[in-house]
């Protein structure tokens, strides 16, 4: 509804997930919600739920052991939702470009809408990046948005789904 | 017009939770979020896709939320304060089925947590209603405001009281029930959307009715509960931002072993 369109940029709470990162941003972002820069004044939580969560923060390469959380994570938040990719190797792998065990950027498994440069990137970035997404939040409709790989087929048994065997479907594939 | 109170509760709560908020900012000296900010949390609320585990789980929020609205009412028209103890404790009992009838880990140690909560906090709040029961000679809270003098005869019972008003409150030092991330929220981790709501607009109830606990020791005299209910909302902010989480053996332990004495200690003087 029209209505409710504007409190989304009021209300933004976000949800961050480290895939794999050296820790630099991850405390950047902890300082970017602490007193000195004070990201609860845009009403900002940090839920650390993904099924109550606006904003995905993101860092770190995406290493192969966190890829198949990232896209779980990712499609568990429900829609409207915005994707921030923070920091130079979560946005293009970075240092770590290249490496065995890392994909180069998060963007190979899902849609990104902010790329924050920088590594680390500053807490201003961070800001700057957020208060972005909040006007990318409003223009966005409530359609399904989808992650563009998910890991291993629906596994069921009788009708019901099995997350075991997707979860085993996902260990082979990183064995190979 | 004390319908209309009763109809705006969940209004007036959100209210005292967005002041809390500002409060708690303040505190650590930065600028906080706008003082509305529970209600455009609740519209934003309103608009997202809701995602539900199965309808049992979606319902039994609503019914947490409406049971503690029940109490809540309860209090406003001054019914029987243990009646209204205990149905307090129904809307408790929804939450914590709630918790258990997922498959979610974090979701069954928020309810064990939650149930925990209960067992350390409601003798509490019974020997609180028995206390002013003692002193007043009525269980109905509108006997109980027509006589003064509570806090000169029940200082220690305050004091238990006061105790327990962080946890039900979800404070430090005894937030375990929601712990911030390290169980994500506990029984509320599978909501979404519409049915969060109802448990945010929930926690704006808890706020009303431990403090309205607090603002019966008042007694007849309206300001003395104002100032107490001030008061006591100052000290737990402070409390909370100065002190860190217990984990929930030693809550019960500090409230077994601190506030039940003193709560029974001052009945058995109220009595001799
Ligand atoms: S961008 Fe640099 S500082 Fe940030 S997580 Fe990656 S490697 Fe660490």
């Amino acid at each position: 509804m029209k209505f409710f369109i504007p409190f989304r940029k009021k209300s933004p709470w976000i949800l961050h997930y480290n895939a794999g990162s050296c820790n630099g941003c991850d405390i950047e972002i902890l300082a970017a919600l602490g007193p000195k820069f004070d990201l609860e004044r845009f009403g900002v939580i940090n839920t650390g739920n993904p099924k109550q969560s606006d904003i995905f923060l993101v860092t770190g390469p995406v290493t192969y052991r966190s890829r198949e959380r990232l896209v779980e994570l990712y499609s568990q938040i429900p829609e409207p939702k915005v994707v921030i990719a923070v920091g130079s190797c979560t946005t293009t792998g970075g240092v770590f470009r290249g490496m065995y065990n890392v994909e180069d950027g998060i963007d190979r498994y899902i849609p990104v809408d902010v790329y924050v440069p920088g590594c680390a990137s500053t807490p201003q970035l961070i800001i700057d990046a957020i208060v972005k997404a909040l006007d990318i939040l409003e223009a966005k409709s409530k359609e399904i948005e989808k992650p563009f790989k998910l890991f291993g087929a629906i596994e069921t048994i009788g009708n019901k789904l099995s997350r075991l065997n997707m979860a085993k479907k996902v260990e082979l594939h990183e064995k190979n | 017009m004390i319908w209309v109170w009763i109809a705006l509760a969940p209004i007036l709560g959100g209210l005292v939770y967005g002041g809390e908020r500002v409060l708690r900012a303040r505190m650590q000296r930065r600028l906080g979020p706008p003082f509305l900010q529970p209600f455009y949390d609740m519209f934003k609320l309103l608009d997202k896709r809701t995602l539900i585990v199965h309808a049992p789980h979606a319902l039994l929020a609503v019914a947490h939320f409406f049971a503690l609205w029940f109490s809540v009412a309860a209090i406003f028209l001054g019914w029987n304060l243990l009646y209204i103890v205990f149905l307090h404790l129904i809307a408790q009992m929804l939450l914590i089925l709630a918790g258990y009838s997922v498959r979610s880990a974090y979701s069954h140690l928020g309810a064990n947590r939650e149930l925990l909560m209960l067992v350390a906090y409601e003798p509490i709040l019974i020997l609180v209603a028995v206390g002013l029961y003692l002193v007043s000679g009525s269980f109905e809270i509108t006997g109980m405001i027509q006589k003064g003098n509570y806090l000169a005869q029940l200082p220690l019972l305050f004091a238990a009281l006061l105790m327990i008003v962080p946890i039900k409150v979800k404070k430090s030092p005894f937030d375990v029930g929601e712990a911030h991330q390290e169980i994500v929220g506990g029984v509320e981790i599978e909501y979404s959307g519409v049915f969060y709501e109802f448990l945010y607009m929930s926690r704006f109830l808890e706020y009303l009715f431990i403090y309205s606990f607090v603002f019966i020791f008042g007694g007849e005299s309206v300001w003395l509960g104002a100032v107490l209910v001030a008061g006591v909302f100052l000290l737990v902010n402070l409390v909370d931002n100065a002190t860190a989480r217990v984990r929930t053996p030693q809550m019960i332990k500090i409230i077994y072993m601190a506030a039940m004495p003193l709560a029974v200690l001052n009945l058995v003087w109220i009595l001799l």
